[in-house]
């Protein structure tokens, strides 16, 4: 298995718990969605893979690689997992082309330069290279946040609500772009979302979660792209 | 035609274009005397002196700038960032060297310093001499910025607490390091605060004359101030003004190209980061800013009430007495035609905000901009004028009345007062309405209730936090005022700030202690409740949208 996640639990201070004993495996280039109401833990699933919040228990694991158990936790500068923020958090002081070079600072200049062009291409936003987040529309400024968490070749890709911020009718062309997308890369990719319709269109199978449980689990036929 | 103006003419929009002229006006009075025959004293000014009045500016306001940015910065950012012991306490001390004029700090740290100060006086009888210049350009360069970097600390402090945390999430998931982020991201974000705050120092720099003068330190004010009572020569005192205007206007011009097409905008409902606990080497971070308050209040303070004792004017002299209520009466009463005209333009720029109307919203706030010793000059030229305008009636009035009337009466430093303090109320309070939003408004006016009776009943309740902190920097402000008072003070009337300059000027400071302290005390009291009000609900509960 690529992605192992074993009875991994997570509590705020005094308050009860939000994940418990939450386990997932994933192959390599599935793309999986967490679907759950507000306040089932999903984001807090994504934010314990990233390295964003220590979880109170149990192993996660990718390619191989312990990212944290009871003894080892490795620092989300230092893991390679990529996320899209719900809201893209795109860096409004930097340009397209600036916020996809970030996290590319080890590579050599002209490396760079070839993987920024390159990712920009994959998103079609060639053209918008030299614009600031504030001028794109919310379906460009996705893609820029996509193309972005792409650059370094991340080991897995997570997505934290990618519709909220988008209006119902440009959702439902984006999807299917997003899922396209992705699976050109081969990325293996969770994705969190509280609306099956957009579970059932990216994902190869939907984890349900309720609680901090994992609930239930379904395969979604794609017809192949 | 007639309609337009029929709906248009209501009492906010008189308001906004009557405060706009009034400003406009007394600015333009001294425009139109650039264009007058130079004096002889301003062909000496130009030719021996104008070089080392610019170049002594722009080295003061150069170094205060950088270093009130970079201690205001680290304060806010380890109040924001960092849990630690007594962060609540630091977090609105930290305002409180607001509440010491930079004159009344001067005075103090050069009779500590002295040749037979307390402090080398001290040192010699344990053996080591110590000659340390602080009446020079780095003695006025420090105690700019101890008492100054409060307006970096506050602006971006908030700024700072209401970073987002993605932003930082996001730069740590692409593998940056702490540094990195920090420098590339959480930096470059507080940018807005951080310039607005250090355009305040620098405001506040150039305003400055009772230091400036004390030290001996020759820049703009300084030179302002020389020209028209020692030379005597209006006209070259308004040629420096003009120069010192070019000034501001290329730092404020400089600061809005170099911002270009970024934005700093964050998402309309940020998560902020919470706050970590200290470790290793940040340990100290608290310690020095301690440091830093015991310079910028608490030996300043403790100094003055040390010094008090051998002043031969009591706290509660009649003298005191009296100039602590000409004080109050003249602050409160600025600051009550302030707020009542701020909430008048602030609702004649709300809705759909024009081109034209912004700019002159701009206008009328372009006071604070312009440093005392100019908009002195201007306010006092324009009621010499209007006086000669004004004879006619005087005469009419009371046959045996001399020229000038308005021009030798409190009115004219009132409204100096109220010029140069506007934009600080209007625009603490322009803020509120902004996070206000519309709809509570155009729901009362649907509801037919008329202008005033939705201001009255409905805005000012809603913004009532934002009211009282507009008030209260307000009075502040005009508590701690000396250029415009001491050129537009009617004879023989003194405020508590004036008081200090003169027993200072002649040398001169136990009895500069008295006065000096009650003014802090009274500045300081208001600090006190500025950060505490704020913290109760109010218009914080009220949600945009």
């Amino acid at each position: 298995m690529y992605v192992k996640i074993e009875s991994l639990c997570f509590a705020y201070e005094k308050h009860d718990d939000i994940l418990n004993n939450v386990s997932l495996t994933m192959e390599e280039g599935e793309i999986v969605a967490v679907l759950g109401s507000s306040g089932s833990g999903k984001s807090t699933l994504l934010r314990l893979i990233g390295g964003l919040e220590m979880p109170g228990g149990g192993h996660v694991m990718i390619d191989e690689k312990t990212l944290c158990s009871t003894t080892v936790f490795v620092d989300a500068e230092k893991r390679g997992v990529g996320m899209v923020f719900q809201d893209y958090a795109l860096f409004p002081h930097m340009t397209v082309e600036k916020n996809v070079a970030f996290g590319l600072n080890k590579l050599s200049r002209a490396e760079r330069a070839k993987r920024v062009t390159q990712m920009l291409e994959l998103t079609g936003l060639e053209d918008k290279r030299h614009r600031y987040s504030h001028e794109l529309s919310g379906g460009q400024q996705q893609r820029v946040a996509l193309a972005r968490a792409l650059a370094p070749n991340p080991s897995i890709l997570l997505l934290d609500e990618p519709f909220s911020n988008l209006d119902t009718d440009l959702k439902y062309r984006i999807r299917t772009e997003l899922r396209a997308i992705i699976k050109q890369t081969h990325m293996t990719s969770i994705l969190v979302t509280h609306d099956y319709e957009d579970a059932k269109a990216i994902a190869d199978r939907i984890v349900f979660l309720e609680e901090g449980r994992v609930v239930e689990e379904s395969r979604i036929p794609h017809p192949k792209a | 035609m007639l309609r337009r103006l029929k709906t248009k003419a209501n009492v906010f929009n008189v308001t906004g274009l009557v405060a706009g002229l009034l400003i406009v006006i007394p600015l333009l009075t001294i425009l139109l005397r650039l264009f007058e025959a130079p004096s002889d004293a301003w062909v000496h000014i130009r030719t021996h002196r104008l070089r080392d009045y610019i170049e002594h500016t722009f080295v003061l306001i150069g170094v205060v700038a950088m270093l009130s940015a970079a201690i205001g910065f680290f304060a806010a950012y380890v109040v924001a960032r960092y849990e630690f012991k007594g962060r609540k306490t630091l977090q609105w001390m930290l305002i409180l060297p607001l509440a010491v004029p930079s004159y009344i700090m001067g005075y103090v740290y050069a009779d500590m310093f002295s040749y037979i100060g307390l402090v080398p006086r001290s040192l010699r009888d344990i053996g080591i001499e110590l000659n340390l210049a602080v009446m020079s350009m780095q003695g006025a360069i420090v105690i700019f910025t101890l008492t100054l970097y409060p307006y970096v600390y506050m602006i971006t402090r908030s700024a700072l607490s209401r970073q987002h945390a993605a932003y930082i999430e996001s730069a740590r998931l692409l593998g940056a390091s702490k540094w990195r982020t920090f420098w590339q991201v959480v930096l470059p974000l507080a940018r807005p605060a951080l310039v607005a705050g250090t355009l305040l120092v620098v405001l506040e720099t150039l305003n400055d004359y009772g230091l400036v003068a004390f030290f001996n330190v020759q820049v703009f004010s300084f030179a302002i101030f020389n020209a028209w009572f020692s030379f005597d020569d209006v006209g070259a005192a308004i040629r420096l003004s003009a120069v010192l205007m070019i000034i501001v206007f290329v730092v404020v011009v400089l600061e809005r190209v170099l911002r270009g097409r970024r934005r700093y905008d964050q998402t309309s409902r940020p998560r902020p980061l919470p706050r970590r606990a200290l470790k290793g080497m940040e340990k100290s971070y608290p310690w020095m800013l301690w440091l830093m308050l015991g310079g910028g209040f608490f030996i300043p303070v403790g100094y003055l009430i040390w010094l008090s004792q051998f002043s031969r004017v009591g706290f509660f002299a009649l003298e005191t007495i009296y100039v602590m209520l000409n004080t109050l009466t003249i602050s409160l009463a600025a600051t009550l035609i302030i707020v009542v005209v701020a909430v008048m333009l602030a609702n004649f720029g709300r809705g759909r905000k024009t081109r034209g109307k912004t700019a002159w919203l701009k206008i009328t706030n372009l006071g604070y901009a312009i440093p005392g010793a100019v908009l002195a000059i201007a306010v006092h030229v324009f009621f010499v004028r209007l006086d000669r305008l004004l004879y006619p009636l005087y005469r009419w009035v009371d046959a045996d009345t001399g020229r000038l009337v308005l021009s030798l009466s409190l009115t004219m430093l009132l409204f100096a007062y109220v010029l140069r303090f506007m934009a600080i109320g209007f625009n603490t309070i322009e803020a509120s309405y902004d996070k206000l939003g519309e709809s509570y408004t155009e729901a009362a006016y649907t509801l037919r209730s008329g202008k005033m009776k939705t201001l009255l009943k409905i805005d000012l309740p809603l913004i009532k936090t934002g009211i009282i902190g507009a008030a209260i920097i307000v009075f502040i402000d005009v508590v701690k005022e000396l250029p415009l008072t001491l050129i537009l003070r009617p004879v023989n009337y003194n405020t508590m700030a004036s008081r200090v300059y003169e027993y200072t000027s002649e040398e001169r400071l136990a009895e500069a202690a008295v006065p000096s302290l009650i003014l802090i005390a009274v500045a300081a009291i208001s600090v006190y409740v500025l950060t505490h009000v704020k913290s109760k609900g109010g218009v914080g509960r009220v949600r945009k949208n």
